[in-house]
Formats: structure tokens, sequence, C-alpha cells
């Protein structure tokens, strides 16, 4: 069953220090992740930003699984990262500006795979210098995948909580106007999304941390079919 | 080490990572660190840290998973110290 996981890291949160220390990262990484990162030149990526990256897919990744296996309990040396794709333009290190949001499958954007308990899942990530945000599908190609992030000055985490959802919600009227739209939670915990009193079959993720907020969901096409011929033009750019 | 004792300490590294401190004094074993002390999710791996400090021990990657609420926390660091 279609899925969404998705996840934010905000580095300047994270423990410098500590995330160059291997009693931290071993509890992150795997043996083979930490060879990967030695054998592997990354394009020079610093160890942290690797750490952080790992961290981000593997959220993501349980958050995907989860709406599926609802007593899943998150285990990051269990979801193993099995390879990572440097975009040929990156913007590693470069500022991350306030706001972005676009396709999943348009972006030039860092890739890769991971491997949980035998199945294949993919990612795809954007690192910036300050934050790494991350999306996962079961299919590599990110068809039908929607995802964005925005920054925030009230960083609360009821602020946090209620951004997210705005944010989300004002995505979602532009691609099913007319709708009214709310955001509730199922029993397992994720994010669901209803309209009127009916649950619709768009799965969501939601994420934040410090000062920014992500979200991705999966729109499907015969939905998506209907609504984009009364879109203006360069709406998903 | 009883399990209060242990649930007094937790407070104390639960602390850094609590918004509102405030929770940490109404806390009990059923409180899940993400839903009900809104820690992130990102700061788990410092709170196992902190925890194998505190209590010099060493938390293995199975039962750091089960670590999600106040009870678990509690079960998994008892087993360790009392070991």
């Amino acid at each position: 069953m279609q899925s969404a996981g998705n996840d934010i890291i905000a580095l300047d949160l994270t423990d410098k220090q500590r995330s160059n220390d291997s009693r931290f990262y071993s509890k992150i990484l795997s043996e083979s992740e930490k060879k990967y990162y030695c054998h592997s030149s990354l394009a020079g990526m610093e160890f942290r930003y690797f750490l952080w990256l790992c961290w981000s897919v593997k959220e993501s990744a349980y958050k995907y699984l989860k709406r599926n296996q609802p007593d899943l309990i998150f285990s990051p040396s269990r979801i193993e990262i099995a390879h990572i794709a440097i975009p040929v333009n990156r913007q590693f290190a470069e500022p991350a500006g306030t706001q972005w949001e676009g396709l999943a499958k348009d972006e030039k954007c860092y890739s890769g795979n991971l491997v949980f308990e035998g199945n294949t899942y993919y990612f795809r990530s954007k690192i910036y210098r300050e934050m790494i945000t991350t999306v996962v599908n079961a299919d590599e190609s990110f068809e039908n995948i929607f995802w964005g992030f925005d920054s925030i000055d009230d960083t609360s985490a009821d602020h946090q909580s209620e951004a997210i959802r705005s944010l989300l919600l004002q995505k979602l009227h532009t691609v099913l106007p007319g709708k009214q739209l709310r955001i509730e939670k199922a029993a397992a915990g994720y994010p669901i999304i209803i309209s009127g009193t009916k649950q619709l079959n768009i799965p969501v993720s939601l994420a934040h941390h410090g000062p920014y907020i992500a979200y991705s969901f999966y729109l499907p096409a015969n939905i998506r079919q209907k609504t984009f011929a009364s879109l203006p033009l360069g709406a998903f750019a | 080490m009883d399990r209060q004792a242990i649930l007094d300490e937790l407070k104390k590294v639960l602390l850094p990572y609590t918004e509102n401190k405030e929770l940490l004094n109404g806390i009990t074993e059923d409180t899940d660190l993400l839903k009900d002390l809104k820690i992130n999710s990102a700061n788990l791996v410092d709170i196992i840290i902190d925890a194998e400090s505190k209590y010099n021990i060493e938390i293995d990657f199975d039962s750091a998973e089960k670590m999600m609420t106040v009870r678990d926390c509690i079960n998994v660091i008892a087993e360790k110290v009392n070991a």
C-alpha cells in the first residue's frame, strides 16, 4: 500500500562534537554504513552531514513503513542504507533559504536506496549547510510524490506542529481546490487527510525540527489529473 | 536501585531535551517521550548516551529501540543497573 515518509534535521540543533563520537554514531550507523563512508568519497561530505543524512533517511523510512506496520518500533541500525548518489549540480553547503517545494522526481537531489527486512526502498534528500530534508518511497521513480519545507520563527513544539499542518493544508488546497480538508491522526499516530467525513487516499508525512518544517505526500495521478486542468501554469514549479 | 530512584534520575536526563519543563513534574510510567513530552526524535540517541553515562551502563541497539515510554526506559535501565 502506498505510504509517505519524510524527515527534516536542523543541523545547528545537533551536537557537532557528539556527532563525531563513535559511541554516538554507532547507535545510528551499521558497520557497513561506516565502511561505506570510509570507502566512498561522497564528494568530500563531512562526516556529521553523512550521519544526519543517514538519520533522516532512516527516520523517513520508519515513518513510511509504520503506516503499514503500526507496531513497528524505530530501530535505526535495522534500516540499512545501501547506496548514496551525489547529484551533479549538488547544492551541498549552500544556505537552505527559507522555503522550497516541488515534485520529488524532478529534483536533482541526493538519492539512494535502503534495505529493510529484505525489501528495498528509495530516498531523495536535499542537503544544505544548516539543514537536511529527506523523503522515502517504495517506487524509485518518485512519481506523484510532493515535498516541501519552510522555516518558522517561533520554534515551540505547539507552533511547529500548527505551522506544518497549515503549510500542508495550504499546499493540498492548491492541488485539490474547493475541498474542505483537515488533518487528523490515525490511532497508530500518523497523519491522515479528512474531507467532510471521508478519509482521503492521500498519504502524508510531517516533520519539524527547530526552525524548519517539512511535508511530503503522495497524490494519486487520477486525482491530480482532475485538478491540474484548472491550475495556473507553473503551480508546481 | 528501585524504580522511583531511576525515575528521579531519568527526569534529569530528559530535562535538556524537554521544552516544557513543567511536564516532567507530572510524568508517570505511561508518559511517551515523543508524544507527551514532545521530545524531538533527533534527540533520542542523546538521551540514550546521557543515560549510559548517568548509570554507567551500556545500552545496546536492541534495548535502545524499546525506550519509547518512561516505563520502557526504566525497564531497560533497571535491567542493566541491577544485572
